[in-house]
């Protein structure tokens, strides 16, 4: 009982155990799950990574002017939504070339405002996906 | 003139975690009666496992059920599909899912200890227990990339692997933690404000466990030895070191120290699973599509969670049945309350450890 | 896992026999439905500090039928039984409605009755 006592009385001389974040900047581990990042070059367009992703964060949609990719012969382009995303990483491993095509950074995602209109263009490009 | 008045444990009430709603029949203090409402946080989530998801997605949908049984939920998900794909994972990944359940179930126990400590008025040692808890969510972040949704388990086995770095941070984590854990039992054991306040008060007996059919921490606070990790063969426990905790009293007492002995028992565990993690894959290939039925059972934080999965050879499942801890102790708990002062009522209920979300899936 | 074939007439009186609650553990009531409008109801039970031992008592119904309840054997069924009335539609004796489902909310919605 006393113990807690003098316990009590030493932790008035010690400093807090808060970190005053977003104040201080806390450095995240280079292994943390963030951002999906898209290389574009290297892509074959195989569509495995629309397939496994649970929420339906990626689409690939018909566009009219297409990139320069000899593998793109459907003229898709690739869309990823950081909002639906649940950064569990399915993509990545389904992807055939991981460090190249597609990967994981650990950038967290930026915070969405209203006038960013986030849903409204989302909902536009699954509109589209449903018609093909 | 009515004897009795109705006085409620509303659904927002100050020491609450989850929505629930109790309403006590009181007679001058003492409650006779008690009704309960939990569906509160219904999400519909057995619904959508079998319409909106193919059967690879949904180890990611129910491990969202629950935020502090998350990776429980996910595990025994993974189990029955691949008990239906027949799919036999390797001895390393075996390790590697029993290292984050055990991690997983101390710092739930932590969570509860200090919201139990705040109930009693004690908020400095609440401040306290959860900054020592930050030392456990540093190594769950370094383990799989993030500090409570895991998605380590996927059917197969697991995600990532641990690397000696990594394993040796997570060791200098829990020799420090062990060290703040045995300082709990010391408080908890001799402190007034958490020994004497708590003795007496909402007790179960062993016949009552018994008749109530109560698990996890609070069936075993009473003497009843129901543990899930006892019962099965698919994970080694036996071979880490693994004891069932059990005490005598049942009241809320007896509760708070089984909880620190499991604790305790679970940094050991710990401890020997990375001096002996065996060499191997962490993640096995798998075909087809899951056709039958299977049951399996595992231990979560706050008892005995299963599942049942039923498939019919096509990528949508038929039925998803899942039954969480605290859904099957609601009757023990309406039993608790009868007898005792409307008064302890707020600490009676933060004793059992209630996971709301869990309940009202 | 042991699974016991049972009518809905006799499994009350089936499980009264069967269960000694200081050996059998209750686990839950489940419900699946099946094709062509009929649902099978499942009562499981596991043994006390035993390795994997599973029994499952199972009877297949119509929805319209009403289903015996076993409250009187085993106090905690109470809960599970509110569970099927809500999702699937069924009605069990002495068991209400709205553990989980408001009265403006889609009714039953693990039923896979075509009405």
């Amino acid at each position: 009982m006393f113990s807690s006592l003098l316990k009590a009385f030493a932790n008035l001389f010690k400093k807090p155990q808060t970190i005053e974040y977003p104040l201080t900047p806390i450095e995240k581990d280079k292994e943390y799950r963030g951002l999906i990042e898209y290389g574009e070059e290297s892509c074959i367009y195989c569509l495995k990574c629309e397939k496994v992703c649970p929420p339906g964060a990626i689409l690939f949609i018909k566009t009219d002017n297409p990139s320069v990719n000899e593998k793109n012969k459907k003229s898709l382009l690739y869309n990823y939504n950081p909002y639906l995303c649940i950064y569990c990483g399915e993509c990545v491993r389904a992807c055939p070339k991981p460090h190249e095509a597609l990967w994981q950074s650990n950038v967290k995602p930026s915070i969405a405002i209203k006038s960013d209109n986030v849903n409204s263009s989302w909902f536009e490009l699954e509109k589209l996906h449903k018609k093909v | 003139m009515k004897k009795t008045i109705n006085i409620p444990l509303g659904s927002q009430h100050i020491s609450l975690l989850e929505p629930v709603r109790f309403k006590f029949e009181c007679e001058n203090e003492k409650i006779v009666g008690v009704d309960s409402d939990v569906g509160f946080v219904h999400r519909g989530v057995e619904k959508a496992c079998t319409t909106r998801f193919k059967y690879d997605a949904v180890g990611y949908v129910v491990a969202r059920v629950c935020g502090l049984c998350a990776i429980t939920h996910s595990l025994s998900y993974t189990v029955a599909i691949e008990k239906l794909l027949n799919v036999e994972v390797t001895r390393k990944a075996k390790y590697l899912r029993i290292l984050l359940l055990e991690l997983d179930r101390v710092h739930s126990h932590m969570l509860c200890l200090s919201h139990t400590c705040e109930s009693a008025g004690f908020e400095a040692m609440f401040m306290r227990i959860m900054g020592d808890r930050e030392l456990i969510m540093e190594i769950q972040e370094l383990v799989t990339g993030n500090r409570i949704q895991f998605d380590f388990i996927s059917v197969g086995g697991v995600n990532r692997d641990v690397n000696h770095e990594v394993a040796k941070k997570i060791l200098n984590n829990l020799d420090a933690l062990k060290e703040k854990v045995l300082g709990y039992m010391d408080e908890f054991t001799n402190n007034w404000s958490l020994s004497l306040k708590f003795k007496g008060v909402g007790k179960l007996t062993l016949d009552d466990a018994y008749r109530f059919n109560a698990i996890g921490p609070l069936a075993r606070a009473s003497g009843l030895k129901i543990d899930v990790r006892n019962e099965i063969e698919y994970l080694p426990y036996g071979e880490i070191g693994y004891k069932m905790q059990t005490h005598s009293d049942g009241d809320i007492n007896a509760r708070n120290i089984v909880r620190l002995q499991e604790a305790l028992n679970s940094i050991e565990m710990c401890a020997n699973i990375l001096a002996g993690v065996p060499e191997g894959e962490i993640v096995v290939k798998s075909k087809g599509k899951p056709n039958g039925e299977s049951l399996v059972r595992f231990e979560a934080p706050r008892g005995e969670l299963m599942y049942y999965v039923k498939g019919n050879a096509t990528a949508m499942l038929d039925r998803v049945r899942i039954k969480t801890p605290t859904f099957s102790c609601i009757p023990a708990f309406s039993h608790v309350f009868l007898g005792s002062n409307y008064a302890d009522a707020a600490a009676i209920l933060a004793s059992f450890d209630p996971c709301l979300s869990c309940t009202a899936k | 896992m042991k699974k016991i074939k049972v009518t809905l007439d006799i499994v009350s009186e089936e499980i009264r026999i069967f269960y000694d609650y200081k050996k059998w553990h209750f686990l839950t009531i489940n419900g699946v439905a099946l094709e062509g409008d009929r649902l099978e109801v499942q009562w499981i039970f596991s043994r006390y500090e035993t390795m994997d031992e599973i029994v499952m008592f199972y009877a297949e119904c119509a929805y319209k039928d009403v289903i015996p309840s076993i409250v009187d054997t085993i106090p905690s069924a109470i809960i599970s039984q509110r569970e099927l009335v809500d999702m699937f539609g069924v009605e069990v004796e002495g068991s209400e409605k709205g553990l989980y489902l408001d009265a403006d909310s889609t009714q039953s919605p693990l039923s896979g009755c075509s009405i």
